[in-house]
């Protein structure tokens, strides 16, 4: 063609895009790639709001989604720049306060709130102690709260009078709720809610005193996000932001790693849609073979040839994907409409980004795919219309493979924006495709010797694979990624459940006993061995500083904000132990012998230790009430903190603290219903601190059954994407084996005889697929446990499962796809082509 | 500018393979005046569809030269030989060539779509109506029978009023009768439209309804003869 606008040659495109469509031409394609796009959409929406679920209810855990805290107040310029962003805005004011009444006195942990607080979670309180909780707002002004141990230790009822510091509030309620109790509470003594109107009245925070200020802030992440961006550069020293992920180590992790399964469901969904685009776009083009070389003799140019397939490509992916992202969007609102009472507490809604991600998604998965399939239509030879046997010269590999790989690098660099372990990803995944495809060719060539002694049956299906090894092993290839794919999401589903159920069995320990006296440690081990049968060790706490390392202040050595200089800016509980606690795992160094040594050892937490630089043989100066002690580091630790055990940074070497003052400390498992026992065993020992974690661990348990909600769910969409794609992808390459069925049905061969061959062949050619899959699996999962969850790897037998999944599977697909074969007349099949 | 619409000097074709170089055409010479028809007969290797391929520029000469139209094709790229083929050349092929996903009047339409002709619609189902196949416009070509889906190419090839028309073998898979009324069909519209007609045959018959007939072997041109 001389001239021939693009305008007009769109015009063109979309004419025959229609009138392909109205012929089925394109239905397979169309549907690979619009499951795809519904499959990853459904999951991105999915994660995206059960994530925002999980933050909401992790901000449970700082009673805010952001909170700055600081042992000064925060200047009006932090508070106004929250409040101009249309932020919700709460504070708090914690402080150690003795709360005298005309019985006694007790210290206390005494916290002021005011009425917006909390912003998220609720306060939950009581009539009297150990009544029914109810949610309510919190103190009002001349009003007091506090927990039924207060109430306990000063022989205390609800309507009596307490003295914080210069005012007298009356005690209105039991508190036996807040939610961002769950802190550090080593050093929690009972707790005191005040309304934060009557501080000043109190007199009890002058300059100097210590004392912590919280702002707490919720609202649109897009703003907080803003605010934390601004609040950054005017951070005084002392203060400090946290966001719900930070404020629990918990949940930040399991967070974490619901977060990369739900990313790495979206990237099997991906390598599904690679796969089905792949498979559908090289039937696409080799369909068109023909006409691209009739239309270019009909005259139109390579060029205007290969504009003419890509426009109609590209229209068939935009509107496969929108229509993908349509279905996925419908799915997820389907899915939690189901899921309503199952899920807890309010699920947000999650805007447009997972469809428009869901969309871009497919479309680079087709750009990747089905680009070097579509290149070879634009040097489509003319003269194939003399000579059928005429193909397009193959592009470079370097090409075909490069553009695939840089796709899905690209797809998975976005879901999980980690260069390394997208590279470890890619190469191990292009490692195993190369290895197991070179196998798979010289596997395929040995059978032939095999087939001489086969049944007939055998030797039409398996002639059929052997004719073409190359294709043969290319579709093993995209059947086993399919599989992979699934088999990969099942495996890590598993593992990150049991990991959560071992994390939190059902009697983790609930209670912490702080402050146990040496005089009364024998008689209280034993009361509470009479009620709780998984009591943890009593270990020995001395609290002290570490104020030196090697000689050198530690304040000169720590960078701001990090874990280092948390832990050198309080006092750490310091214990001693013969033996290495159970959890605890020695990563450098030994544990102590019986030798004695001139300076103690110290063994350290390695992350801790990491932070502050320390190595084996450092020597490090500790504060132990108002004297100096050195010890020489000899071990550092990997420690379980998810564990709800006390465990400690610091364990030194027996008879090292000895003569310091000591309490002692222990955590045990109180089945549900026996507050009684709880309230005589805090009426027995009225020094020691008792502390229940169960808001904490039903918290956890909450997110953690949500996590496990999702993970199950999109194992369910992966598995259903993965066999929707299996079926379509199979009838890509079923063209040339309806033909050979029929022309073997007109040769006089019965019908079993071409069924049993189909079975043969498609047996064959899933149980290949399956084992790739096993052996690629493996490979993949132990680089993921490696790099991505940072769980233990071991094999996994049962994966010798998926040759016989994928012979059924490919099986039961191919005979449903070569059905027409069987069942009409050979004669049409022929005729039809 | 030569007066003859087709011509070709010592045109000689060389392929590589595995026992060497195989000559496929060997040293060929004709030419064609405007609204002549010449058959190009052989038996099978003869070289006859290599011939076709290189006269009508979908594909090069190893040596030699050959002018279409005006235009010495040896000397155009791909692209350029593309549009010489729309502006001046029309197929019909022994396997009929139909895209399958188009139907009847589609197929017909779509070299004058190619031209953005804006009457491609009615042009093509003139012509359809023109080779007796004005009911079956919206049948596919699974659904009509090798004769009428040669008239559909036949129909088709028309359509851009082609300088020269070549046909390879255009009656190879159709039965004697059906074959005799493609035949008929083809003389009289390249009559009517005034083309130049090159077709590749086996069919004596067919052959001698030319002007002109050459006859291959192994390359050679073994005979020639004005009918």
């Amino acid at each position: 063609m001389t001239n021939l606008p693009l305008l007009r040659l769109f015009k063109l495109a979309l004419r025959q895009l229609l009138r392909e469509a109205r012929a089925g031409e394109i239905r397979v394609l169309f549907f690979a790639l619009l499951v795809a796009v519904a499959a990853s959409t459904a999951i991105g929406y999915f994660s995206a709001r059960l994530n925002s679920g999980m933050q909401l209810r992790a901000s449970e855990f700082l009673a805010a989604d952001l909170r700055l805290s600081a042992s000064t107040q925060a200047s009006p310029e932090q508070i106004e720049a929250g409040l101009a962003l249309g932020l919700n805005h709460a504070s708090s004011v914690e402080f150690s306060s003795v709360i005298a009444t005309d019985t006694g006195i007790q210290l206390a942990s005494v916290k002021a709130v005011n009425e917006a607080y909390p912003l998220r979670g609720r306060l939950k309180s009581a009539a009297q102690p150990y009544a029914q909780e109810q949610v309510s707002a919190g103190p009002k002004l001349g009003e007091a709260w506090a927990e039924a141990r207060l109430f306990a230790a000063l022989n205390l009822k609800a309507g009596d009078s307490i003295d914080v510091g210069n005012k007298t509030l009356r005690l209105s309620r039991v508190l036996t709720y807040e939610p961002d109790r769950g802190g550090d509470f080593y050093s929690l003594t009972p707790r005191v809610l005040i309304n934060l109107a009557d501080l000043d009245a109190t007199g009890v925070v002058q300059p100097g005193s210590r004392v912590k200020y919280f702002e707490l802030w919720s609202g649109e992440s897009d703003a907080l996000a803003q605010y934390k961006t601004a609040l950054q550069p005017t951070l005084a020293a002392n203060q400090r932001i946290q966001g719900a992920r930070d404020s629990n180590r918990q949940i930040g992790g399991a967070l974490g790693r619901a977060e990369r399964y739900l990313n790495l469901s979206s990237l099997a969904a991906v390598l599904l849609s690679g796969v089905a685009v792949a498979l559908s776009a090289t039937r696409f083009a080799a369909r068109r073979f023909d006409a691209s070389a009739l239309l270019r003799c009909f005259g139109l140019s390579r060029r205007q040839a290969l504009t003419l397939y890509s426009i109609q490509l590209g229209l068939l992916g935009l509107s496969a994907c929108l229509c993908g992202a349509l279905v996925g969007w419908l799915a997820q609102y389907g899915l939690f409409f189901l899921l309503d009472g199952l899920l807890p507490g309010e699920i947000p809604a999650a805007g447009v980004w997972p469809a428009l991600a869901g969309i871009a998604t497919g479309l680079v998965a087709l750009a990747g795919f089905a680009l070097p399939p579509l290149a070879a239509l634009g040097r489509v030879p003319p003269l194939r219309v003399l000579r059928r046997d005429m193909l397009p010269v193959p592009a470079s590999s370097w090409l075909v493979y490069g553009a695939a790989l840089l796709a899905l690098g690209l797809i998975m660099w976005r879901l999980s924006l980690d260069l390394p372990l997208t590279l470890a990803l890619l190469g191990g995944g292009l490692l195993t495709a190369c290895l197991l495809g070179g196998l798979l060719l010289l596997a395929l060539r040995s059978l032939r010797r095999m087939m001489a002694q086969a049944s007939l049956p055998w030797r039409l299906g398996l002639g059929q694979l052997l004719r073409h090894p190359l294709a043969a092993a290319g579709q093993s290839l995209a059947f086993g990624l399919i599989i992979l794919a699934m088999a990969l999401i099942a495996l890590l589903r598993i593992e990150l459940l049991s990991t959560w159920q071992d994390q939190l069995p059902a009697d983790a320990p609930n209670q912490f006993a702080l402050n146990i006296v040496p005089a009364e440690k024998e008689a209280f081990a034993q009361q509470l061995q009479a009620i709780s049968p998984h009591a943890a060790p009593l270990y020995p706490v001395v609290p002290g500083r570490l104020t030196a390392i090697n000689g050198q202040a530690v304040r000169q050595l720590v960078s701001k904000d990090s874990r280092g200089e948390r832990a050198t800016q309080r006092d750490l509980s310091l214990t001693w132990a013969a033996d290495l606690p159970g959890d605890n795992q020695l990563v450098a160094g030994s544990w102590w012998s019986q030798e004695k040594r001139e300076i103690p050892g110290v063994s350290v937490e390695e992350k801790l230790a990491e932070n502050l630089e320390l190595k084996i043989g450092d020597t490090l100066t500790f504060n132990v009430g108002g004297l100096n002690r050195e010890a020489r580091v000899t071990s550092l630790r990997s420690v379980d903190w998810n564990n709800f055990q006390p465990n400690f940074y610091m364990i030194f070497e027996p008879g090292t603290l000895q003569d310091m003052p000591v309490t002692y400390l222990t955590s045990f498992y109180l089945p549900a219903g026996n507050d009684k026992q709880l309230v005589e065993l805090s009426r027995a020992f009225p020094a020691v601190t008792l502390l229940g974690v169960d808001a904490l661990l039903s918290q956890l348990r909450s997110i953690l059954a949500q996590v496990t909600l999702a993970i199950e769910f999109v194992l369910a969409f992966v598995l259903a994407a993965g066999f929707a794609v299996l079926f379509a992808g199979l009838q890509t390459t079923l063209d040339e084996r309806i033909r050979q069925g029929a022309l073997l049905r007109a040769l006089g061969a019965e019908r079993k005889i071409v069924i049993n061959a189909r079975r043969a062949e498609f047996a064959m050619l899933g149980a290949t697929s399956g084992v790739l899959a096993a052996l690629g699996c493996e490979l993949i999962s132990y680089l993921l446990y490696r790099y991505a969850f940072n769980l233990e790897w071991s094999p996994h037998p049962w994966l010798l499962i998926l040759p016989v999944i994928g012979a059924l599977a490919v099986g039961a697909a191919g005979i449903w796809g070569t059905r027409k074969a069987l069942n009409s007349s050979p004669l049409t099949v022929l005729r039809e082509g | 500018m030569s007066s003859h619409i087709l011509s070709a000097r010592n045109l000689s074709k060389v392929v590589p393979s595995a026992e060497g170089q195989l000559t496929i055409l060997d040293d060929l010479s004709l030419q064609l005046a405007a609204g002549d028809s010449l058959a190009i007969v052989g038996s099978s290797g003869s070289g006859k569809s290599t011939l076709l391929g290189l006269l009508a520029g979908l594909d090069l000469p190893s040596s030699g030269s050959i002018d279409l139209a005006g235009h010495d094709l040896a000397s155009l790229d791909e692209d350029q030989r593309a549009r010489v083929r729309a502006e001046h050349v029309g197929f019909v092929f022994q396997s009929f060539q139909l895209l399958d996903s188009l139907n009847a009047l589609e197929n017909v339409m779509l070299p004058l779509e190619l031209e953005g002709r804006a009457d491609a619609r009615q042009q093509a189902a003139e012509l359809l109506d023109r080779v007796g196949l004005g009911q079956r416009l919206s049948h596919y070509p699974r659904q009509l029978s090798g004769g009428e889906q040669q008239r559909v190419a036949i129909a088709r090839a028309f359509a851009a009023q082609p300088d020269v028309l070549f046909a390879d073998e255009p009656t190879g898979n159709l039965d004697s009768h059906t074959g005799a009324h493609i035949s008929d069909l083809l003389f009289e519209l390249n009559k009517e439209r005034g083309a130049t007609l090159v077709l590749v045959t086996h069919d004596e018959h067919l052959a001698q309804r030319c002007n002109r007939l050459i006859r291959l072997e192994g390359g050679q041109l073994v005979g020639q003869q004005a009918c």
